[in-house]
């Protein structure tokens, strides 16, 4: 970036090979709607933070950590009612903060560090669907960072973000309501258009719109849903949401697993 | 403060190192063209790198760019705060400048591919995702291993259109020159010395120092940013550790290329 002094300076353009290769893009293959891809999971592998996870569904591969509770930046805010189960007032419940990063070689472009507003939308659904599985009422003015990077883009990057993150709460040993289950959809361009649970990447570049939905499987809330593209008839909208919230359910029993082997390892490892 | 130390044998400083070069089909980023993943001890770096076309430089018209950038994400450790790099990552970043150009890593000319007209950038961005001490080695590691694995497809500038075609099919390795490894010490007021510190050990030492060498015992670069003193002969000791940590480590890498070399 020319005018980024704070990182070692490069050419002022650039263009990736890809560019003006020959060969054509092979199309994604003809595949079952429903398939998942099989998912990776490893919490408690970062030594720094609190509480991490790894996912790796496919070509995605998502780190998260958390770190926390520390004292909340900003001002001091009045009390209010108590909620229920002696949690603190509304006006002093702890916050979550968010950040997704994507590293600069996940995708197929390079993506120079400052990521920009995609990164930032990324992070406020992140916050949205984390907050009501977080029981925030009992860490008063205290904030919980929870940080999401992206190393490889192979799909469904939010969905992989959003498991790992509950995965890493969880490890953190956050007192949550419930884990948070992420699941991607997309639909591909044309006439009679089927909803494809856990896309890839080339699914998702040719689609006409996608959909990331967040599931608390034991609770069976919806805690985010996040969707874009081209408009359809509300069934086909709905139908998606129902095959999503299908797709993390199957995907709960391999993060229950993942947890139980995390609190192992951690046991065998503390000496008293 | 803990004064529990002493030199780390030679053995212990191998034991501390783990080296998982990503390139089977369980592990690698295949988005970019090369890349490796280093732990040592605790701390753990990932080296992306991506090969793009740029135009050369207009003083050096038969160069190419090798850009790299350390990040340090509040992930890897809760000092980190996000945006933009702070002062550790713009230190480390420039260092890693330095050692390429120093150690002459890859000649710039072998990046060239037309000479004022089209060349290939090199971006080589280390990312930190566990932050135990001892990140200036780690990377460095990092860094040579992915340059080891990127593979660049082969490019000619056609005839007619004067525009360049790339044939992703045929990829080669780059020619790697020379293999520097950084060697780090923390020093404590000047009497003792220790051999790759962990975070807890650097936030304790009142001084740090990295050394790094070539395979023909050449020092390619010198960082020690301030910090206490250290007399002629203890730098001597810490240049013929840094030729022996060298040896161990090259043996590391060859063992590692050599398990991913069948395709």
């Amino acid at each position: 970036m020319p005018g980024d002094h704070r990182r070692i300076r490069g050419p002022e353009e650039s263009q990736p090979p890809q560019l003006y290769a020959a060969d054509e893009e092979e199309a994604p293959a003809a595949r079952d709607p429903t398939r998942l891809r099989p998912v990776y999971a490893r919490a408690g592998l970062l030594s720094q933070a609190k509480g991490s996870a790894y996912l790796e569904a496919g070509g995605t591969k998502v780190l998260c950590a958390v770190s926390g509770p520390r004292q909340a930046e900003g001002g001091e805010r009045g009390g209010g009612p108590a909620g229920a189960g002696g949690e603190a007032p509304a006006a002093l419940r702890g916050r979550l903060l968010c950040d997704f990063r994507r590293a600069p070689f996940a995708g197929r472009r390079r993506r120079a560090p400052p990521g920009g507003g995609e990164e930032r939308e990324l992070a406020l659904a992140l916050q949205e669907a984390l907050e009501p599985a977080v029981r925030l009422g009992r860490y008063p003015r205290a904030q919980l960072e929870v940080s999401a990077l992206l190393l490889e883009d192979g799909g469904s990057a939010l969905a992989a973000a959003l498991t790992a993150a509950a995965l890493a709460l969880a490890d953190a040993g956050v007192e949550m309501y419930d884990l948070v289950v992420g699941c991607g959809l997309s639909r591909a361009p044309g006439p009679a258009p089927t909803w494809l649970l856990d896309p890839t990447r080339l699914e998702e570049e040719r689609a006409a719109a996608g959909l990331t939905v967040a599931l608390m499987p034991v609770l069976n809330q919806v805690a985010g849903l996040l969707g874009s593209g081209e408009g359809g008839p509300t069934e086909s909208w709905a139908e998606a949401v129902r095959l999503g919230l299908e797709g993390c359910q199957r995907l709960y029993p391999v993060l229950q697993q993942c947890l139980v082997r995390a609190a192992r390892r951690r046991d065998a490892a503390a000496p008293l | 403060m803990i004064f529990c130390k002493r030199f780390l044998s030679v053995q212990q400083s191998c034991d501390r190192m783990k080296m998982i070069n990503s390139n089977s089909r369980t592990g690698s980023i295949s988005t970019a063209d090369g890349s490796a993943l280093v732990k040592l001890g605790n701390t753990t770096v990932i080296c992306g790198i991506k090969a793009e076309f740029a135009a050369p430089p207009t003083d050096a018209p038969d160069k190419g760019y090798v850009v790299p950038n350390v990040d340090l994400p509040p992930l890897c450790s809760s000092r980190f705060r996000s945006g933009p790099p702070g002062e550790e990552a713009q230190v480390a970043s420039q260092f890693i400048a330095d050692v390429i150009e120093n150690s002459q890593i890859i000649q710039k000319e072998d990046l060239c591919i037309s000479p004022g007209k089209l060349a290939w950038v090199l971006y080589c961005d280390l990312i930190c995702l566990d932050y135990d001490g001892n990140i200036l080695d780690a990377c460095t590691f990092a860094l040579l291993a992915a340059l080891k694995n990127v593979q660049l497809p082969e490019v000619t500038i056609s005839e007619e259109t004067a525009l360049a075609e790339v044939n992703l099919k045929k990829k080669s390795f780059l020619n790697i020159r020379t293999h520097p490894v950084a060697t780090s010490f923390a020093v404590f007021d000047d009497t003792l010395l220790i051999v790759d510190p962990t975070g807890e050990e650097e936030h304790l030492a009142t001084g740090t120092l990295t050394v790094v060498m070539d395979e023909e015992g050449k020092l390619c670069c010198l960082h020690k940013p301030g910090g206490s003193g250290l007399t002629g002969a203890k730098l001597q000791d810490c240049m013929s550790r840094a030729v022996t940590r060298h040896k161990e480590v090259k043996k590391l890498m060859d063992e590692v290329v050599k398990s991913m070399k069948p395709k």
